[in-house]
């Protein structure tokens, strides 16, 4: 036995001398060992006797870490108390503490066993581990621990008994076993702070109980207290400490939100007052309702450009569909809806505006529509059966009168046109050079007009008096008596002008105006054209047309002009009129035998009363062409204009007076072009010149814009097989998209060739405001 | 052909391209669906090309019309980058790309108006507090705390705080008394979820917002509150008892206060506090705005106004001196909530702020309970790009600046610092109000990082940036049912609570080093900086 008194007299030893001294006796084969300490450190760890036998210590009043990295085959015995942590480290001693022990007992424990017979401080037990080379260690205390106990634990087994601790709140103090990921804690009595995110806690079973009872009594005898046994085996009193598996422990907060918001919150939430929300949620991409787009199938909402830009409002388009689903007829005929000129004028003297923005020309060239007219000239109408008891009489036989006789007849009114001349058709037949318009063509359309049921007079003059007596007559009276006062400037000499009109007119009758060899025309517009075309036709040499300001005339005209040799020049002021030509106002003279005047005509409206409204010579009509009671008017007689704006006109003014009759009001015609980006023309494959079809074959190269060419691209497009084709009665058609499916994508709009598909903004109402 | 001139505006004179693969798309119209500014479109291609296959020339003519998703021309329908299309794009066939040659900005004043925008001050990217770092860890000198098992006292009062001679105690035969009543002083976290209004917000994300700073008291004990903005309060609300996690704003527009007047009397429990809004760090001098677009009918309501772009001027109308705005608003304010409530006010952050600061500090009626002060990085629902931009004062040495002006006279704390605009920019709102903390605010207030919580895509880098169009994609700042609807408020709530147990934490392993168990309000010794400039300014230490 070596005994050593950690103090003499006054003279404490340190910590270095004690353990030094402890070492040598050790080392000199010595076992068991007394150590009466004054508070020396790290007594009893790590040792080992040089021969492998047992060491055995008795200390007392020990300082910290007694039994330290004890190792097995060390054992040690506190008499009395021990300061912290005892057993730090211990790698597989036996430490019995008879009285309590300090904080961190048992710290980091890896093996072997501690038992402290009274209480035992803050952070026992923590960071305990359990090594499987060796044995479990093991922590056994009589009473409890102080707060922050087991913190970290990660193995071994730790007992609390709580003897002698009801005056606690807990037995494990508070915050035990935060982080404790290994091992198990027993313990008896209250305990509460038990980390509930890190640990559960657990009755004992059978397997407890045995490993409880099967060392209690080596801890109580150890300890000193075998007394205890019965009071410390109530197993009911008893829990057990398991840390949460890894699998177990909650990686995330736990939250309810929804069912926070289901019964606690606000109730119908905190706008409930003002909104209904039942907090559905719909994706990014959502049907019905919830789409932010809807499509719209708009089948000739909006016109094609040939047929906005047509005076007389031609869709060509539906000629053009007819023409591709083989309905020739049909084709042929529905022109005559519009226009009883399409030979006349659409196929010879119209400037045809329909192709000038024709989408096509996108492509390649504009549709060949104003050629298509011709085709039209043959086609026979049936007579209109309707018939209604009213009367009306057109004054003038021009495009604008025949155009509106021709509406009112097929809407079954009859209808008297009475022309001066001694034959039909204005300056269709009066002035255009028969070059342009073929005597034949006119004659056909003429015809067909009068086959409809129109009567003409001819050579028919109508006076003031005359024109009393037809109001009177007639239900109705359109006055078209167009524009035939040649218009000249009084310059000095206007009295050597010939008027264009005059001569173009005494052309037509066959006649053989004379002229001089050097002609100059003033104005060159069409008429101007004309007109230098009718002084070559009689015998002119050298015609100059010169304007004040860029020849108005189409690229046409003006080229067949020039190859006869014509000379086109502007500006050119004209000061004088010669016998030699034309001063100019800067001083120049152009010579000429002859000037011919085409500056326009103005109407000759003597024949109408005083009343009727006049501004500049022209009439002014309402809205609904009417310039009286049962009075009308169209064509130049309003302003000066094209042969298709007089038979637009015309149509629109039979419109008017046909709900003039009825007693219903006349709608002006309202016309939307479709937008161009509106059309796809990636479709349509760029044609060679060489390989253009002929105007009746020309669907091939027709866009149909605005109206469906019933090309089923968007039913076949459709991503989610939302629209499909019905069959109306009428034997029509119409696509339609069923918002069920439809998302609002807007791949019909997107790829239909003829912009017939347009998206809008979701206007379904999502009624969320309470009233 | 179609002609193209060169004044047209192209996709590629604007802010984002679409980056478009048609190899990989299946023309499922996902993204065209779920775009809501209309930005893209479905169209025809025409691919024509003449090849050859034989042995020599033989040309074989060959015509596809292929359908794409293209860019919409015109500014009208700008892609604003928000990435929807992606998102939903099952093969990754389309995103919206930067075009670094825009010429948006210069294109975008077209009909002589100003640009317009939400979101955030585009010019300036970089978060000054990333280059402040905690560099005085306790370690031997004195013991770190552990941030998971101590206890940390984090509360900021919202309130006036009296000095300790001006407490009315007295000794009562060994007992204190008190004599006189004290201002009122909440003490709150210091994170304010802070003004973002009815009506700038839809009113799922506003109560996503309401109902996620209930839960953190109710669940977590995390005394977060909320302030409701200038658009006024949902009177539902304000008849609860989760009024007590709200603070009331009242801006110089007063939208909605009719509604909170005429609900004092039903009011169960008093309002965490009343903030008077005298200006806004996105866009100081100018007033708040809501764009008509915004102005649904259950906001006409609330606000009591028609449907009209909805201003509220640059300055409160009444008040034409500090003196006068501290004698009026804070008066008639404390005196609405009888003196119970704490009444703060908040300025944007300027080259003035300190001088307010002190005459607010002097003021012996000792009734403002709260300095509010709003950097350039704050965020808006709309604002003039010239203000947004290009007016404004960063906020992390101002409120520095003020809190050593209160310093010097001894009076830091009584009248709190709370700081704001761009606090939680890089998503690290912790590290950002742990910083700020020790510069001298007492809390900071947060919003745009909520909102992003909820699903807003937008940053700092022009992505979106739409707030003002009511076109938001997310629901959150729009009023259209439609697109509200998007937005799931159970998930946005829920986000925003995970955000905070998140910041708890990280904020007491920023408290744990340097000891601080409760916040260290001022504790500057704690930061360091690589930057010399910023460590004079801010009376740091510099290192490197």
């Amino acid at each position: 036995m070596f005994k050593i008194n950690g103090l003499d007299h006054n003279n404490r030893m340190s910590t270095q001398e004690l353990l030094q001294a402890i070492y040598q006796a050790l080392a000199e084969g010595e076992t068991e060992f007394y150590v009466n300490a004054a508070g020396q450190h790290d007594i009893g760890g790590p040792l080992w006797h040089p021969e492998g036998k047992k060491i055995k210590f008795v200390v007392t009043n020990p300082g910290q870490r007694v039994g330290s990295m004890c190792l097995d085959g060390t054992e040690i015995v506190v008499e009395g108390s021990a300061s912290a942590d005892v057993g730090w480290l211990n790698a597989g001693g036996r430490i019995v503490v008879r009285g309590d022990g300090g904080d961190t007992a048992g710290h980091c424990a890896a093996s072997g066993k501690i038992y402290i017979g009274g209480r035992a401080g803050t952070r026992t037990g923590s960071l305990m581990k359990d090594d499987p080379l060796y044995s479990t260690p093991e922590l056994w205390v009589l009473k409890n621990c102080g707060s922050f106990s087991f913190e970290f634990m990660s193995g071994g087994v730790a007992v609390i008994c709580g003897y002698d601790s009801d005056m606690f709140e807990s037995v494990l103090g508070d915050r035990a076993c935060i982080g404790m990921v290994g091992g198990k804690l027993y313990f008896r009595g209250k305990a509460s702070g038990i980390s509930p995110k890190d640990v559960k806690v657990l009755p004992l079973d059978q397997a407890d109980i045995t490993y409880l009872e099967s060392n209690m009594d080596d801890f109580l005898t150890s300890i000193k207290r075998p007394e205890l046994k019965s009071t410390l085996t109530c197993w009911d009193e008893w829990k057990k400490v398991l840390p949460l598996p890894y699998d177990e422990r909650p990686k995330k907060a736990n939250i309810a939100i929804e069912a926070f918001r289901t019964k606690e919150w606000v109730q119908d939430g905190v706008f409930g007052d003002v909104c209904v929300d039942d907090y559905g949620v719909v994706g990014l991409v959502a049907t019905g309702k919830y789409r932010q787009r809807v499509p719209l199938w708009e089948d000739a909402r909006y016109n094609a450009p040939c047929q906005y830009n047509c005076p007389a409002s031609i869709p060509t388009q539906l000629r053009y569909n007819l023409l591709r689903e083989g309905k020739i007829d049909e084709a042929y005929k529905l022109v005559l809806d519009y226009s009883p000129f399409p030979g006349s004028i659409c196929g010879s003297v119209c400037p045809n505006l329909c192709m000038d923005d024709c989408t096509r020309n996108l492509v390649d060239d504009s549709a060949q529509i104003g050629q298509l007219g011709t085709y039209s000239v043959d086609v026979a109408v049936q007579k209109t059966a309707k018939k209604t008891d009213k009367k009306v009489a057109v004054v003038g036989g021009g495009p604008a009168g025949l155009s509106a006789a021709w509406q009112l007849s097929r809407m079954g009114h009859a209808v008297t046109v009475l022309e001066a001349s001694p034959r039909m058709g204005g300056k269709m037949e009066q002035v255009i050079p028969r070059s342009r318009l073929s005597e034949v063509t006119l004659e056909k359309e003429l015809r067909r007009i009068e086959a409809m049921g129109v009567e003409f007079k001819t050579g028919v003059e109508v006076d003031s008096t005359k024109f009393t007596a037809l109001r009177q007559a007639y239900d109705a009276v359109v006055v078209a008596t167009g524009a035939h006062i040649p218009k000249v400037i009084p310059w000095p000499g206007h009295e050597r002008i010939v008027k264009g009109l005059d001569f173009l007119k005494a052309i037509n009758r066959g006649e053989k105006p004379a002229i001089g060899k050097r002609v100059i025309v003033i104005g060159c517009g069409n008429s101007g054209m004309d007109a230098a075309l009718g002084a070559y036709q009689v015998g002119a040499q050298e015609v100059t047309c010169i304007d004040v300001q860029a020849p108005a005339a189409f690229a046409k005209e003006i080229a067949h002009v020039e190859e006869l040799g014509g000379v086109l020049l502007w500006p050119v002021q004209t000061k004088e009129i010669i016998a030699e030509g034309i001063i100019t106002q800067d001083g120049k003279l152009i010579k000429g035998d002859t000037v011919i005047i085409t500056i326009g005509e103005s109407p000759d409206l003597s024949f109408l009363p005083e009343d009727i409204v006049r501004e500049r010579g022209y009439l002014k009509p309402k809205s609904n062409f009417s310039i009286g009671d049962n009075l009308f008017t169209a064509g130049d007689t309003i302003a000066p204009g094209r042969l298709v704006d007089a038979v637009g006109n015309g149509r629109q003014a039979a419109l008017a007076v046909d709900a003039y009759l009825a007693g219903t009001t006349y709608q002006p015609e309202k016309k939307q072009k479709i937008a161009a980006d509106k059309i796809s023309t990636a479709y349509f494959s760029k044609c060679h010149r060489c390989e253009v079809p002929a105007a009746n074959e020309d669907h091939v190269r027709c866009i149909s814009c605005g109206t469906c060419r019933d090309c089923h691209m968007c039913e076949k497009s459709c991503p989610e097989k939302a629209i499909s084709r019905e069959l109306l009665n009428d034997s029509g058609y119409q696509y339609v998209s069923d918002s069920d499916k439809c998302i609002g994508c807007g791949i019909c709009a997107g790829i239909c060739p003829c912009g017939v598909w347009t998206m809008y903004k979701n206007a379904e109402p999502i009624n969320i405001i309470k009233k | 052909m179609e002609t193209v001139k060169t004044l047209d505006i192209t996709a590629n004179d604007l802010n984002w391209k679409i980056q478009y693969t048609p190899e990989h798309c299946t023309m499922c119209g996902s993204c065209v669906a779920a775009c809501t500014f209309r930005a893209i479109e479905v169209a025809v291609e025409r691919r024509a090309t003449t090849i050859s296959t034989a042995r020599q020339p033989e040309p074989i003519p060959q015509h596809k019309a292929v359908p794409v998703i293209k860019r919409v021309k015109g500014l009208a329908n700008a892609c604003v980058g928000c990435g929807m299309c992606e998102k939903v794009c099952p093969n990754q066939a389309i995103k919206p790309v930067r075009n670094e040659d825009s010429r948006a900005n210069i294109l975008a004043r077209s009909g002589g108006t100003p640009a317009k925008r939400g979101g955030r001050n585009n010019l300036i990217k970089e978060n000054t507090l990333d280059k402040i770092t905690v560099g005085r860890i306790s370690q031997m000198t004195d013991p770190a705390l552990d941030a998971e098992r101590h206890t940390f006292d984090i509360l900021a009062p919202f309130g006036r705080v009296l000095m300790p001679n001006e407490l009315p105690f007295s000794n009562n035969g060994g007992e204190l008394k008190m004599n006189a009543s004290t201002p009122p002083v909440n003490w709150i976290y210091p994170i304010i979820f802070s003004d973002m209004s009815i009506g700038a917000l839809s009113t799922r994300a506003w109560e996503a917002i309401c109902m996620a700073t209930a839960y953190l008291n109710e669940k977590h004990n995390m005394p977060v509150r909320m302030s409701s903005g200038e658009g006024g309060m949902p009177i539902q609300l304000m008849k609860s008892e989760y009024l007590k996690y709200s603070i009331i704003q009242i801006a110089s527009g007063h939208f909605g206060w009719s509604r909170i007047v005429k609900a004092l009397p039903q009011m169960k429990v008093d309002p965490a506090g009343i903030l008077i809004k005298i200006g806004q760090g996105a866009k100081p001098g100018d007033g708040g705005l809501l764009p008509a677009a915004k102005v649904a009918e259950h906001i006409q309501a609330i606000r009591g106004v028609p449907k009209a772009d909805l201003l509220s001027p640059p300055n409160h109308q009444g008040l034409y001196s500090i003196e006068e705005s501290v004698q009026k608003m804070h008066m008639s304010l404390n005196a609405a909530f009888k003196f119970r409530v704490p009444v703060a006010i908040k300025c944007s952050a300027s080259a003035t702020s300190v001088s307010v600061y002190n005459n607010l500090l002097r003021d012996p009626y000792k009734i403002c309970g709260g300095f509010f002060l709003d950097g350039i990085q704050g965020g808006t629902g709309a604002a003039n790009e010239v203000s947004l931009d290009h007016t404004g004062h960063p906020i992390v040495s101002k409120v520095r600046d003020c809190y050593l002006a209160a310093v010097k006279q001894g009076r830091q704390g009584q009248i709190p610092l709370w700081a704001g605009g761009g606090i939680g920019m890089t998503g690290n709102a912790a590290a950002d109000a742990f910083k700020m903390i020790c510069l001298g605010a007492n809390g900071v207030f947060i919003s745009k990082l909520l909102i992003q919580l909820c699903g807003c895509v937008g940053n700092e880098h022009s992505r979106c940036n739409a707030c003002n169009t009511g076109l938001c994609p997310t629901g959150i700042c729009t009023q259209d049912s439609r697109l509200v609807r998007r937005l799931d408020i159970d998930k946005a709530a829920q986000n925003i609570v995970e955000y905070m147990l998140a910041f708890d934490t990280e904020l007491r392993k920023l408290m744990a080093p340097i000891g601080n168990s409760s916040l260290p309000v001022g504790r500057s010794d704690a930061l360091v900086t690589t930057d010399k400039a910023m460590a004079d300014k801010l009376s740091i230490q510099y290192a490197c």
